[in-house]
């Protein structure tokens, strides 16, 4: 809660004050989120990680206007949210490219939906799919492209109108490894170039800490703020960052939260992995081999 | 045989693939005209009761201008029919989608009126509007209508709720998110029910012959039937087939113009990383 006290400031981009979130269903009301308070400062790149369940994308709906909260208020720009925010951009898990669009075209359906003049910003979704990477692919169709360039694809489509705001919900969350790692490292970049207030939802740990500015762990059910950590490595980051002492340290630190939860149990798991291991040394070597 | 480049294993496997998508079929009719033939010769059997496939194929070249003349009616029953069906179907898929009240009220009565036998209807239809064509084009119509429905309801509503989030942070208007998003989405669907409905609406013209009609092959069979003229039954009925056929192929060309980036209608070479 050490943000509380910097909730009611109007110069933050996004603030949510002692929001809360209940969702009747038919076995009962469930809370999913509850006592949010928390402040977002202009061109912050904020994560928000926690365990499956614990409202992290609900808080993004609400921040978007397309859910309303049950208790207290979220804010833009100290303006309450009643509606569906025009000012954000909105990427989700799956890429919800429409297959019968080619790229480029993809990224327009923003501007068409806007009803915004579509000659003028042709120009500009051609500049976005060449600064991810996209250049020679504009013409494609989504099923004719691999996961990443279709989150690509959809990453310019949040950007296409210029919003300040960028709420992105576990993008990279249905990406193999190596992809993941390098959309984070040209996220970092595009970021950097654009300077745009961003709200990350992940599961990663890695992830949160190497793009933000500041990672908001988040327990589970309801969804409560845990804990909130500055994060202050140098930027640019590099993915060699990842493995040094620095970032371990804060990968360690949100790690330690989530086990004194009960979130992340390693504890019966290491001494039955130890076990095994044992058992494995102490086991003659498989026959035909040296 | 001149291929000018040597054709790689996999065109002349495609190539495979095409033409025993002909001949398998092509061979299992002509087995199947041969066993009734041989039937009809080792069990004598007489040719009011069942006509061998030479004096059906007399028929079809020796009356093929009768049968001609009697298919323009029926052809005309239907794609009425049909087309109304798709106008009326798409509507009203697009009202249960979109309005709830609408669905609360129809939706119920709509799937229990399928309880009822629309054939049941036919004689009425013909009390009410006569033996000419409105009355068939009715029956085509109220057969067809309803596969157009139910899948063009199910294909709107498929839409991921992700991105209908998407396009409400646009403020887009309901009936833009519908034009742009929705109703593309659902075209796979639609065209589902437009291949279910267009069959039916063949069914629904030669029943509404049936119960009362001057012509149309519906009109052909039942006389032919009255003379036990078996020969010209089965010609009849050779033509309905093939008029179903070719309307059926016609939609799955439409289809295939209309929605080429669908999966069903990727050749296998094109689809590289889906990523998914």
């Amino acid at each position: 809660m050490a943000m509380t006290d910097r909730a009611g400031l109007s110069a933050d981009a996004v603030t949510f004050e002692g929001v809360g979130m209940t969702y009747s269903t038919a076995t009962g009301p469930v809370q999913a989120l509850a006592d949010i308070s928390l402040g977002i400062p202009h061109g912050h790149f904020v994560s928000i990680v926690g365990p499956s369940g614990c409202g992290k994308s609900t808080l993004l709906m609400l921040t978007a206007g397309l859910r309303a909260c049950t208790a207290g208020r979220v804010m833009i720009d100290a303006v309450p949210v009643t509606g569906p925010q025009a000012d954000t951009g909105i990427v989700f898990q799956n890429d919800t490219l429409l297959d019968w669009r080619s790229a480029l075209a993809n990224v327009l359906l923003q501007v068409e939906l806007r009803r915004l003049p579509k000659k003028r910003y042709q120009e500009r979704a051609l500049d976005l799919l060449r600064s991810v990477g996209l250049s020679g692919f504009e013409q494609r169709h989504p099923y004719e492209l691999s996961g990443g360039m279709r989150q690509r694809i959809a990453i310019c489509r949040a950007l296409i109108h210029d919003p300040h705001l960028l709420l992105m919900d576990e993008p990279f969350g249905a990406l193999d490894a190596l992809t993941r790692d390098q959309m984070m490292c040209d996220l970092q970049t595009l970021w950097l170039e654009q300077r745009k207030t961003v709200l990350f939802i992940t599961h990663s740990i890695p992830e949160a800490i190497f793009l933000s500015d500041r990672v908001v762990v988040m327990s589970s059910r309801p969804g409560r703020i845990d804990d909130i950590i500055d994060v202050s490595l140098p930027r640019p980051r590099e993915l060699r960052m990842t493995t040094e002492p620095d970032f371990n340290a804060y990968v360690q630190s949100i790690r330690q939260i989530f086990e004194r939860r009960g979130v992340l149990r390693t504890e019966p798991g290491a001494e039955r992995a130890q076990t095994l291991a044992q058992a494995h040394l102490k086991a003659p070597a498989p026959p035909g081999r040296p | 045989m001149t291929d000018q480049p040597r054709p790689t294993p996999y065109q002349r496997a495609a190539r495979r693939r095409r033409i025993e998508a002909v001949l398998y079929p092509a061979g299992a009719l002509l087995l199947a005209l041969g066993v009734w033939q041989l039937v009809i010769v080792v069990f004598s059997i007489h040719g009011y009761l069942l006509p061998s496939p030479g004096a059906v194929y007399d028929t079809l070249t020796g009356q093929w201008r009768y049968l001609a003349t009697e298919s323009v009616p029926t052809i005309e029953e239907v794609l009425l029919g049909f087309a109304a069906a798709t106008v009326v179907g798409i509507a009203i898929a697009v009202a249960i989608v979109t309005w709830r009240p609408f669905e609360k009220a129809v939706y119920p009565l709509l799937v229990a009126s399928q309880e009822v036998p629309q054939i049941a209807f036919a004689p009425l239809l013909l009390v009410w509007f006569g033996f000419g064509l409105t009355s068939k084009v009715i029956i085509a119509f109220l057969i067809a209508f309803f596969p157009v429905v139910v899948n063009t309801a199910a294909g709107l509503r498929s839409v991921p709720t992700e991105l209908l989030d998407l396009a409400h942070s646009t403020r887009a208007s309901g009936f833009t998110i519908l034009r742009k998003i929705r109703f593309p989405f659902a075209l796979p669907n639609v065209f589902t029910g437009l291949k279910i409905g267009v069959t039916f609406a063949v069914i629904g013209a030669v029943v509404g012959e049936f119960v009362g009609s001057g012509d149309g092959l519906g009109y052909v069979l039942m006389t032919a039937n009255g003379r036990l003229d078996t020969a010209t039954l089965f010609a009849a009925i050779g033509v309905l087939v093939v008029m179903g056929l070719v309307l059926f192929l016609a939609v799955s060309l439409l289809e295939r113009l209309l929605i080429p980036w669908h999966v069903s209608q990727r050749s296998a070479g094109t689809g590289q990383g889906t990523g998914r």
